[in-house]
């Protein structure tokens, strides 16, 4: 893993083009899919968090997934979820303690966070850089493992 | 006792063929299927009681012997006098006494019980004067009728485990493998693959665990050689899997015994215990590093099961489906390991190759085709039975010199082999010889050794309808064309036997049969439409009879006939009583009449009018 | 990478991948309908079929179904021969006799030109066309509930005895890989009803809405140690919970 999505709410004012940019980037049969980054309500007063996969060490998506559907890529760091493999038991998006495991209802599909391969379409579109996709330093690497 | 020296196995067969030469006369009681069916351990019982009562010098309780199928199962129950080789047939129990009064104490034969000739109607006394036995040649048969099955001394007296003490001890596995590929044995389960190729795969393939299987789950209709030989001589089917195990490396073997063989499962059991007891199965069998066991495993009875790849799902508790062989199970077999899988009548010869080695077999039967192979000839034949003929003998002198014609002298009109996915051969195939590529050519097969002979009475459609329904009831449904595609031939196989026929049905049922052919999954799909393919083939005007003419020209097809009674009858009201929907009328010592309307064409009556009164159109 | 000619064309596929993938991959439509990613090839619709060859073959030619054949070095594969057509409408035409009113098989079977089954319709025919992608998923998945029953032309796919299946915990896996969507099952948003099972459904503390069945969940705790918390709301509370705690502490940050 050389590199992790960042998010500063900080810098979010809730303009919601990450979401706009996920769901053309994820596009299903020619139409816009299902967003993965949810910019919420951070509680306060001009406080937005854009809510995305976290992409953990230990995910509890790929350890509910019976079909071994959810693997890391081990390019990117992201957990990726194999959309021919995937049965649509809803275990990964019962279990996702942060609910970054999605349902698409009009589509039916399962649909979580892939870092678009490498380059995550929400980041390069933020136009205040609340979301950055930024190489992880060694010292932070060997720290957090 | 465990035996670890060739020499002390050697001794120990002389002792006990010492203890067996005490004996004056051997009484031989066979325990086959048929015989035992038609009241043979009874018999047995019988001659218990009285030689334990009687006390005869010379005979005691130990002459008495069960043994396996002794072949003439026509006549059973069979009782054999040795070494006198004297053969009473249909023995009865109340025949007990005058056996033992008059052959085992005085010497005299009992002609009532002697078998008789049907051409000669003259009485053979010594049973390898029967052309039944004398056209025979048995190697995998060899010890049926003469020892006990639930004895491992009787099975070392004749020469038992010699074979495999020679492989363990004095051979390296590369060359019995040799030994087993120069002798071109080849699978007797049906393939006929060659053996020796088989092991030198399995050995090649690297990996720490190697399986040997015994495909015991023989399921074809009318055939019971496999049966008889587990049930009757179990020994030799694990000598040859110990030494196939030598030879390719293997630590654990399987049996894989129908479960409708309950006396196999016994006698094999009793077999594994005996052979662990003296140190042939085990650890470190005869004193090397070289251990293998074996466990017995029981099929529910499914005839895909016999399949390999289905057999080894059964076997791993799975279901048994066949898989798809791209990667052979001989590489990737039982639990994905390299595994050997032989049919019974194969492991039974190979203990005598290795003894005797391969240029003895290879001078038995044809090119390519050595050995022998074991048929339970069946049928419309006059002597059914176990028989075992060199590769190469024509079906003639099976059907004819060994089955002794057709009953009643009734003409030969098919013979089928090869099972359910066999196929009918007519009078004008008579003369090929049955060996694995004559059989397949002439667009049969040898499969396991079923031997089905059928008489002019026989309707081919009919036969075909059977062998169809057989298989659409017993493919195992995984893949579709054999599910569905052999379920639709069965239905136009029963349309043009309902006489509803068309024109065109037939090209319909060849292109579909090609179609399974090309599409089926497994061998036994690849073959299913074959019991319509060789009748369709040598029987054609009889199919064409049915669907243009409405005609079952052998008088079958209950939909196409008529029974009517001619001025032979002379009114013994056989036929009369005989019919269950009250059809026929008529006054004793009176010509009867069949009403037509109530007839329902069952044949009854046919079977039971001795005057050849009854008509079929 | 192994190189193979597919209709022609020659390709490169990877090392150990079955042909159907290579074959996929360069966009030809081939049918498969026992085919699912999540489960091992089994080879049982036939339609995949392929023929194959290869230069030093000497003119041999073998079909193979395309779902189970790895890929090997110069081979020639050919998706659409006249033999192959051939095959798949007779696969076609024998499904419609068994299955005649399932619109999936209709559909694939009029894109070869069948319209009506050539055969015998099978009396009390259902949509299933026993493909086996069910029971090998719910195998697959650990909870073998569901099985293959008989064998032949009566094979059904059924629970144990056919009574409610005890392993069963309704994830509907079955219904949804089941190619003509033979499986049925109710959903109420409070109970959920499969092989006869009745299920209740999780909902989250939060909002009310459903999630898994209990069975599920306590399955997924019990095998996978998924903590049980994980349980009590939905994604999409769970997600409104993440933003929350992210925007406390960056409140913090902003006030200090």
């Amino acid at each position: 893993m050389k590199a992790r999505l960042i998010v500063n709410p900080n810098l979010c004012t809730g303009c919601r083009t990450c979401e706009l940019a996920c769901s053309f980037t994820h596009m299903v049969g020619g139409k816009p899919g299902l967003s993965r980054i949810y910019p919420l309500d951070g509680g306060f007063k001009d406080l937005y968090v854009p809510v995305v996969c976290l992409q953990c060490e230990d995910p509890a998506c790929a350890k509910s997934c019976l079909v071994d559907a959810i693997t890391r890529n081990p390019e990117t760091g992201a957990m990726v979820l194999d959309e021919q493999k995937c049965v649509r038991c809803m275990a990964c998006v019962a279990a996702c303690p942060f609910g970054c495991s999605l349902f698409d209802r009009i589509n039916n599909l399962v649909v979580k966070c892939d870092l678009c391969d490498g380059d995550p379409a929400c980041a390069h579109f933020c136009p205040t850089k609340a979301l950055e996709y930024k190489p992880i330093e060694e010292h932070i690497l060997k720290s957090t493992g | 006792m465990r035996i670890s020296t060739p020499k002390q196995l050697k001794e120990l067969q002389k002792k006990f063929q010492d203890r067996d030469n005490k004996l004056a006369k051997k009484i031989i009681v066979c325990h086959g299927p048929g015989c035992l069916a038609s009241g043979a351990e009874k018999i047995y019982q019988e001659f218990k009681k009285i030689l334990s009562e009687k006390k005869i010098t010379g005979i005691t309780l130990e002459a008495l012997k069960k043994t396996g199928c002794h072949g003439l199962c026509e006549k059973a129950p069979l009782v054999a006098i040795e070494p006198d080789k004297i053969l009473y047939t249909h023995v009865k129990e109340r025949h007990v006494v005058d056996i033992i009064e008059k052959t085992i104490k005085k010497n005299e034969i009992i002609p009532e019980l002697l078998y008789v000739d049907p051409q000669t109607k003259e009485k053979i006394v010594r049973y390898p004067d029967i052309k039944f036995y004398s056209h025979q040649t048995r190697i995998a048969l060899r010890n049926l009728g003469h020892i006990n099955a639930a004895d491992i001394d009787d099975y070392i007296r004749v020469g038992g485990y010699q074979g495999m003490v020679k492989a363990v001890t004095k051979m390296t596995p590369e060359a019995i493998i040799e030994e087993i590929s120069k002798s071109g044995l080849r699978g007797r389960g049906g393939g006929g693959f060659p053996t020796g190729r088989k092991w030198a795969t399995c050995r090649k393939v690297e990996d720490d665990t190697h399986y040997v299987i015994c495909n015991g789950d023989e399921g074809d209709p009318g055939a019971f050689m496999d049966r008889a030989i587990m049930e009757g001589d179990p020994h030799s089917v694990l000598e040859g899997m110990i030494i196939a195990a030598f030879a390719v490396g293997a630590r654990d073997g399987y049996i894989y015994v129908r479960e409708e063989y309950p006396l196999a499962v016994i006698n094999l059991q009793i077999a594994i215990e005996q052979a662990r007891e003296y140190g042939l199965l085990g650890e470190q069998i005869m004193g090397t590093y070289f251990s293998f066991d074996i466990q017995i495993n029981r099929g529910a009875g499914a005839f895909v099961c016999g399949e390999s790849s289905a057999l080894m799902k059964s076997v791993a508790g799975e279901v048994g489906e066949p898989r798809a062989k791209y990667i052979r199970s001989v590489v990737k077999g039982l639990y994905d390991k390299p595994t050997v899988l032989n049919n019974v009548e194969t492991y039974a010869n190979v203990p005598l190759i290795i003894e005797k080695g391969a240029d003895w077999f290879t001078g038995i039967g044809v090119k390519k085709n050595s050995g022998t192979k074991a048929f339970s000839l069946v049928g419309k034949v006059r002597n059914t039975g176990l028989i075992e003929v060199p590769m190469g003998t024509t079906l003639r002198e099976i059907i004819y010199d060994i089955g002794g014609g057709l009953i009643d002298g009734r003409p030969f009109k098919a013979v089928q082999t090869g099972g359910p996915s066999g196929g009918c051969l007519p009078d004008t195939m008579l003369d090929s010889p049955v060996d694995f590529d004559s059989l397949t050519k002439a667009g049969s097969m040898m499969g396991s050794g079923g031997m089905i002979v059928m008489d002019d009475r026989t309707c081919m459609v009919d036969v075909a309808k059977y062998f169809l329904s057989f298989l659409v009831s017993e493919s195992c449904g995984k893949c579709n064309p054999c599910r569905e595609g052999l379920y639709q031939l069965y239905k136009l196989a029963i349309k043009i036997s309902e006489g509803r026929g068309e024109e065109g049905d037939l090209e319909k049922m060849e292109k579909l049969s090609d179609m399974i052919i090309l599409g089926s999954l497994c061998g036994l799909g690849k073959s299913g439409p074959n019991p319509f393919l060789s009748t369709v083939r040598y029987f054609r005007e009889e199919y064409l009879a049915h669907i243009r003419d409405k005609k079952c020209p052998a008088g079958v097809c209950r939909e196409l006939i008529r029974f009517e009674i001619n001025d032979k009858c002379d009114g013994c009201t056989a036929c009369l009583m005989a019919c269950a929907y009250n059809a026929i009328t008529g006054s004793k010592k009176q010509p009867h009449v069949i009403n037509q309307e109530l007839c329902t064409h069952c044949g009854a009556c046919v079977t039971v009018c001795t005057r050849n009164a009854i008509d079929v159109f | 990478m192994v190189n193979i000619t597919i209709n022609g064309k020659l390709v490169q596929a990877y090392e150990g991948e079955m042909l159907l993938a290579a074959i996929r991959r360069e966009n030809i439509d081939i049918p498969a309908l026992c085919h699912h990613e999540a489960v091992e090839p089994y080879g049982a619709c036939r339609l995949c079929m392929v023929e194959i060859t290869k230069n030093e073959w000497d003119g041999w030619k073998n079909h193979v179904t395309s779902c189970l054949y790895p890929v090997e070095e110069g081979l020639i594969v050919n998706t659409h021969t006249p033999t192959v057509i051939e095959l798949r409408k007779t696969i076609l035409d024998l499904f419609l006799a068994s299955s005649p009113h399932s619109t999936v098989i209709k559909k694939l079977a009029a894109e070869y030109g069948i319209t009506r089954t050539s055969y015998e319709e099978v009396p009390d025919s259902t949509d299933c066309i026993l493909c086996g992608l069910c029971t090998r998923i719910c195998d697959k998945m650990g909870f073998s509930a569901i099985s293959a029953v008989g064998r032949g032309h009566g094979k059904e796919i059924a629970p144990p005895l056919k009574e409610p299946p005890p392993d069963c915990v309704g994830c509907l896996s079955c219904a949804y890989i089941c190619p003509t969507h033979y499986i049925q099952f109710t959903d109420n948003g409070k109970e959920r009803t499969i092989w006869g099972k009745k299920f209740k459904l999780l909902r989250c503390e939060k909002t009310g809405l459903p999630t898994i069945t209990e069975e599920f969940a306590a399955y997924l705790i019990k095998h996978r140690e998924i903590p049980e918390d994980y349980f009590k709301i939905n994604d999409l509370s769970h997600r409104r919970e993440l933003a929350l705690k992210m925007g406390q502490i960056t409140q913090w940050g902003r006030e200090a």
